[in-house]
């Protein structure tokens, strides 16, 4: 990429020192505050570390005062250092490291409790496997509003996968034809938002919220309608798929290669989605109608039609994402049983920028919250398990209040385009 | 519009101006006519009715397995299949109607002497009582709405002042003239601070309302289960999770119990109108409703004007969400003053997302969709083994979808445009 760029006038010399005066004193302040703690509340408490899956028997207890000593001394020297002055370069990484360390000491911290283990791989598995719900429904969040749909939709998209999913394979008793109903509910019912989006050119907030209650209300009736038949509403599970000797492999084996069937698929589609939207032609276009659709309809494409396919093709992921939530976690269907978690899922597109290797690193920092909230809230931890299970969500709002600003939503995201009147 | 008016082939389209004056005199029918087929503000709220109800009705035979049983042998007895389809649809929609507003076999018995008027009115009383949270909460979405602001966070606003007006209904001891009062306002405040956390964020970092709000929505209802179990709120007598009942002297006073003692229909619902009404003259009359109707219109022109656009959002949304935590002080203190649980709240909030788009955010339209919803919701709730209980929210949904794309209902039902274009409601993207 940078043989064909000039050289630039350099605006920002990279090696220059510079100082950030806030951050500096955030880092800093959570540092010494995280060293406190430690000399003030950790008396001579262990933290148990274990790999449950492939070695277990052993386990290691770490000190944890002392861990957490070290592990302030690094945030407070990362602040110190902002406050200093650094390389520009170096910003990012430093404050990565005084993150990772506050969040790793408040872990520490967590699991000092009696009886209460980190099962390192059971959690770290666990965590990918929670955060697949968040990768399709961002997937197909970036995929609609790169093209300038804003989908507010995909907790009823999800629902309807969810519902689908679980009666199309008690009907066909075939789990696989079960995921291809949920993901064609999915697309269908994001056909009608892309029908009033870009034919009748309604609002798509609104819209979308409405496609909301309408899914909650559907299934919610068909569900307390087909109870009173048996054999539509029983849970199915997709088989473990067990990479045989690699399964084995310390860490990386359980989390990479024992995973369910969603998890392998939530993970090549990210890399699908982003070498469709920066690599292909589609994505160009796609890209182009997000931003300038009059510019893109001046080049000849059609904007509407291209928008119908995108939200259309989108539902098909968010169906995907739905049957998660029943044949992923081998459960029947339950009313309103996605929990808000569509919601969450575009908070998880708005810190990835709208782009799907982002998205994967969002649903990974959400999914494991979740999985340290639940895992935290089934050992007995002293935090009510409500605030735990608030966790998620109070993420959503401090991420979504602290980002939206930065990340640029595509410039012609929500706004109908009507050939028209340009 | 222009490309969805060229698109519908209505057959029956007279040529537009020749409404206008080659005409001597168009008569009543022709015109009441053209008035049925415009898709104007009124026929599309009706058509919208109509066309939710038809899509309940095959939504209840498709999923009844003895009709769908009935439709296997479809070619051989078609009659079958019509009757028991006609059946179904006519019974279930019979008994939401006995729910919500007469009960026949009440009404026999009356004329047979065997019941009072009392137990007439109890279907009507019930709807009064579902109307009257929905009234709140669907001005707290409203208000939010003339402003370009969606509060989906009035089921959280909504939990938050039952909570409010709890806590001040049972721990302080006080004269009713005093402690009703307090208690409601104490709803109210409840419900602003909740609501005033979505405007302050899009006010000051440009957060998303609708994703903000919703995520506060989980929060609060997570916290409700938690504040529940605490000794502060849990019950004294009871072991499951229910809170503290309300003192004598903030509860609500019933309004017919002396008719019937199952009358439920409390003060809350006249305090409703009343509040409808202050919304009415805030918005039309007020500086303040002045300025959030220009920030909704269009928030740049409004800011070239000299007005904060930022302190409107968190004023409007402090004031959406005091208002939906009145709804919730009306439950706390009215129909659950026995004590709240988690089941209290139902899904008041998000029916006042339908309630303020079939109302058209005008106070007046809100009111009169309030009642229409609650009386579903009575009725449903009344039918509930027979008819799914949630068939209220599918009408509702499919009702207001119809609403929200009034230009859906016009090229179905191939309806002309009227003068002034489309009504539909704004909310803004990211």
């Amino acid at each position: 990429m940078a043989v064909d760029t000039a050289p630039a006038p350099a605006l920002v010399d990279e090696r220059a020192p510079a100082r950030h005066l806030r951050a500096g004193i955030v880092y800093a302040v959570l540092g010494l505050l995280v060293i406190l703690a430690a000399v003030a509340l950790l008396g001579d408490r262990t933290t148990t570390v274990a790999f449950d899956k492939t070695l277990t028997d052993a386990s290691w207890d770490a000190p944890t005062r002392t861990v957490v000593l070290i592990l302030g001394v690094i945030a407070t020297a990362a602040g110190a250092w902002m406050i200093a002055g650094l390389p520009q370069r170096w910003y990012k990484i430093a404050g990565a490291a005084a993150v990772a360390a506050v969040v790793l000491a408040l872990l520490f911290w967590a699991y000092s409790q009696e009886g209460t283990v980190f099962r390192a791989e059971s959690i770290l598995a666990g965590a990918l496997f929670l955060s697949m719900p968040y990768i399709f429904g961002a997937l197909s969040g970036v995929v609609c509003e790169r093209s300038g749909v804003i989908n507010i939709g995909i907790e009823g998209q999800f629902l309807m996968g969810a519902f689908t999913g679980v009666l199309v394979a008690n009907i066909t008793g075939n789990i696989y034809a079960g995921l291809a109903g949920a993901m064609i509910a999915g697309s269908l019912s994001t056909m009608l938002l892309a029908l009033l989006a870009t034919r009748f050119q309604v609002n798509q907030v609104v819209v979308g919220v409405i496609l909301n209650l309408l899914a909650l209300g559907f299934t919610s009736f068909m569900y307390d309608q087909l109870k009173k038949a048996d054999g539509l509403n029983d849970a199915f599970s997709v088989p473990v798929i067990s990479w045989g000797p690699l399964a084995d492999i310390p860490v990386i084996g359980p989390v990479l290669f024992q995973q369910k069937l969603f998890v392998y698929v939530g993970l090549v589609m990210v890399a699908v989605v982003w070498f469709l939207l920066y690599r292909t032609r589609w994505g160009l276009r796609t890209r182009a109608v997000g931003e300038h659709p009059a510019a893109a309809d001046s080049m000849g494409v059609n904007v509407n039609r291209l928008r119908y396919w995108n939200v259309v093709a989108a539902g098909l992921l968010a169906g995907f994402g739905g049957a998660w939530f029943t044949l992923g976690n081998s459960l029947a269907f339950n009313k309103n049983m996605t929990a808000g978690l569509g919601f969450v899922a575009l908070a998880v597109m708005i810190v990835g920028r709208w782009n799907p290797l982002g998205v994967l690193a969002g649903a990974l920092i959400f999914g494991f919250t979740t999985q340290i909230a639940r895992d935290l809230s089934a050992a007995g931890s002293s935090v009510p398990g409500e605030f735990l299970q608030m966790l998620p969500y109070a993420v959503t709002l401090v991420v979504v209040a602290g980002l939206i600003g930065r990340a640029k939503a595509p410039a012609a995201d929500g706004v109908p385009y009507n050939p028209g009147d340009k | 519009m222009s490309d969805s008016t060229a698109t519908t082939e209505a057959p029956a389209e007279p040529p537009a101006p020749d409404t206008e004056g080659s005409e001597p005199k168009p008569n009543f029918m022709r015109l009441f006519g053209g008035y049925l087929t415009e898709a104007n503000s009124v026929m599309v709220t009706i058509y919208s009715l109509l066309l939710a109800f038809l899509i309940g009705a095959i939504l209840l035979i498709v999923s009844d397995e003895f009709t769908r049983s009935t439709f296997s042998y479809f070619f051989s007895r078609p009659q079958d299949a019509w009757y028991a389809s006609r059946d179904l649809v006519v019974e279930s929609y019979t008994s939401l109607f006995e729910g919500a507003i007469l009960n026949f076999n009440t009404l026999e018995a009356y004329r047979a002497g065997d019941a009072e008027f009392g137990n007439l009115l109890r279907p009507l009383s019930e709807t009064l009582t579902y109307a009257t949270p929905l009234i709140f909460t669907g001005l707290a979405v409203g208000l939010a709405f003339r402003a370009g602001l969606f509060n989906i966070g009035a089921q959280g606003q909504l939990i938050f002042g039952m909570m409010g007006a709890l806590i001040v209904g049972f721990s302080l001891d006080l004269p009713i003239w005093l402690h009703l009062p307090l208690a409601i306002i104490a709803g109210a405040v409840a419900g602003g601070a909740l609501g005033a956390v979505p405007g302050v964020l899009k006010a000051t970092t440009g957060a998303h309302e609708v994703i903000s709000s919703i995520m506060l929505n989980n929060i609060a209802a997570l916290f409700l289960v938690w504040a529940l179990g605490t000794a502060f709120l849990h019950s004294e007598t009871k072991s499951d999770l229910v809170s503290k009942p309300v003192d004598d002297s903030a509860t609500l006073p019933t309004l017919l119990s002396s008719l019937n003692p199952s009358l439920r229909v409390n003060l809350a619902l006249i305090i409703g109108f009343a509040v409808a009404a202050l919304v009415w003259w805030l918005l039309s009359k007020s500086t303040f409703g002045f300025r959030i109707r220009a920030v909704g219109f269009n928030e740049h022109a409004a800011a070239t004007a000299g007005m904060r656009i930022g302190s409107t959002y968190t004023t409007t949304m402090t004031a959406a969400g005091a208002l939906a935590g009145l709804g919730g002080a009306a439950l706390a203190l009215g129909v659950s003053s026995g004590g709240i649980t988690t089941n209290t709240a139902l899904d008041y909030g998000f029916s006042g997302i339908t309630v303020a788009l079939l109302g058209r955010a005008n106070p007046g339209g809100i009111v009169a969709s309030a009642l229409l919803f609650g009386a579903l919701k009575a009725g449903a709730l009344s039918a509930q083994p027979d008819v799914p209980v949630d068939i209220s929210t599918l009408l509702q949904a499919t009702i207001v979808l119809f609403i929200a794309a009034p230009a859906l209902v016009k090229a179905i039902l191939h309806l002309r445009t009227p003068r002034g274009g489309l009504v539909t409601l704004e909310a803004k993207g990211w």
